[in-house]
């Protein structure tokens, strides 16, 4: 399977092959996995974006155009389904605050939470949305520029200008850690 | 991008945005940028540091695997194989009865034909109307030459 062009298998996938189909999900699901948990940091939820992102596009398959590589396609509907999940998660602004509660850590606990926040995971997270799609889909994933600012939907310098950012914010965070 | 719009800064906003690793940058500024990268190598020695220790600390990211079910799941919404042959009835079934065949109506369609055909050869020919008329006199006993009300 692995000699067929990728617009072979994806002909094949949609009449219902399945070892074209098992091809595909083979080479593109880590990618998509990967990209949804960077974005959501939790697994079964970016299970779930994999698992619809591929219904998505098994739909899609009978009438695909070979405008894009099929990994940029569906990283652009993974991160569209990733992008209304944390919308929907980010907490609303409230009139009145509610009443606080006792949040101080146990010893062990914050040790822990230390511990996560040095991990890279954390840092990631902690970078705005676009900047960690940027830097997931480039410098993670190895997409080529183009490819990553056509799944972000956004020009090579947007992109570029993401990264540089992202990869700013990082190094100052790594900075303050050495300090 | 051609090598002659590669520049000293360009080559610096490679290294800020893709990182150290040449292999990351565009490929069609990528020999450009390593001719001015080896032309003066201390003046990009700062930057490629700072990018190469995030490059090295990006690579320890640690993700962890999706579930084994996963992909079969993904695999069982996958659109399936459509029978390979048809007969020739088949295919004509399939155009006549796109929604499959339904046996009433599919009767019912054919009466309607079959009365269209007949209303049609009688109206236009006129035969069968005295060859009905005839076999009606001949099983009631009627007289063929006189009308069946007794007028003469």
């Amino acid at each position: 399977m692995s000699g067929l062009s990728e617009l072979d298998q994806i002909t094949r996938a949609a009449s219902g092959d399945r070892a074209a189909q098992a091809a595909l999900v083979n080479r593109n699901m880590p990618i998509i996995f990967r990209v949804a948990y960077r974005m959501l940091q939790d697994r079964a939820e970016a299970e779930d974006v994999t698992q619809e992102t591929f219904l998505r596009a098994w739909k899609a398959l009978p009438d695909w155009q070979p405008k894009a590589k099929f990994s940029t396609w569906a990283c652009t509907v993974a991160l569209t389904l990733c992008r209304d999940r944390l919308r929907n998660k980010r907490p609303v602004l409230m009139d009145e605050l509610p009443d606080r509660v006792d949040t101080a850590l146990r010893p062990e606990e914050a040790l822990a939470s230390q511990q996560a926040l040095e991990s890279i995971d954390a840092k990631l997270a902690a970078l705005p949305d676009r900047q960690r799609e940027a830097l997931s889909l480039c410098a993670l994933e190895g997409m080529t520029n183009i490819e990553a600012a056509a799944a972000m939907d956004v020009s090579v310098r947007a992109l570029e200008s993401l990264l540089a950012r992202a990869r700013r914010a990082l190094r100052a965070e790594l900075a303050g850690e050495r300090e | 991008m051609t090598k002659d719009l590669v520049t000293i800064d360009r080559v610096l906003e490679l290294i800020a945005a893709y990182g150290a690793l040449p292999a990351a940058w565009p490929e069609d500024e990528r020999a450009a940028a390593i001719e001015i990268l080896k032309a003066d190598p201390d003046r990009f020695a700062a930057a490629l540091d700072e990018a190469y220790a995030l490059d090295t600390f990006l690579e320890t990211e640690d993700i962890p695997e999706p579930s084994l079910a996963l992909s079969d799941a993904i695999l069982a919404h996958a659109p399936k194989a459509q029978a390979k042959q048809q007969s020739l009835l088949g295919v004509l079934g399939k155009l006549i009865f796109p929604q499959g065949a339904r046996w009433p109506a599919g009767a019912a369609l054919a009466s309607l034909m079959m009365g269209l055909v007949s209303g049609y050869a009688y109206a236009s020919t006129g035969v069968g109307y005295d060859q009905a008329d005839a076999v009606y006199y001949a099983a009631f006993g009627g007289d063929f030459e006189t009308d069946w009300l007794g007028s003469e």
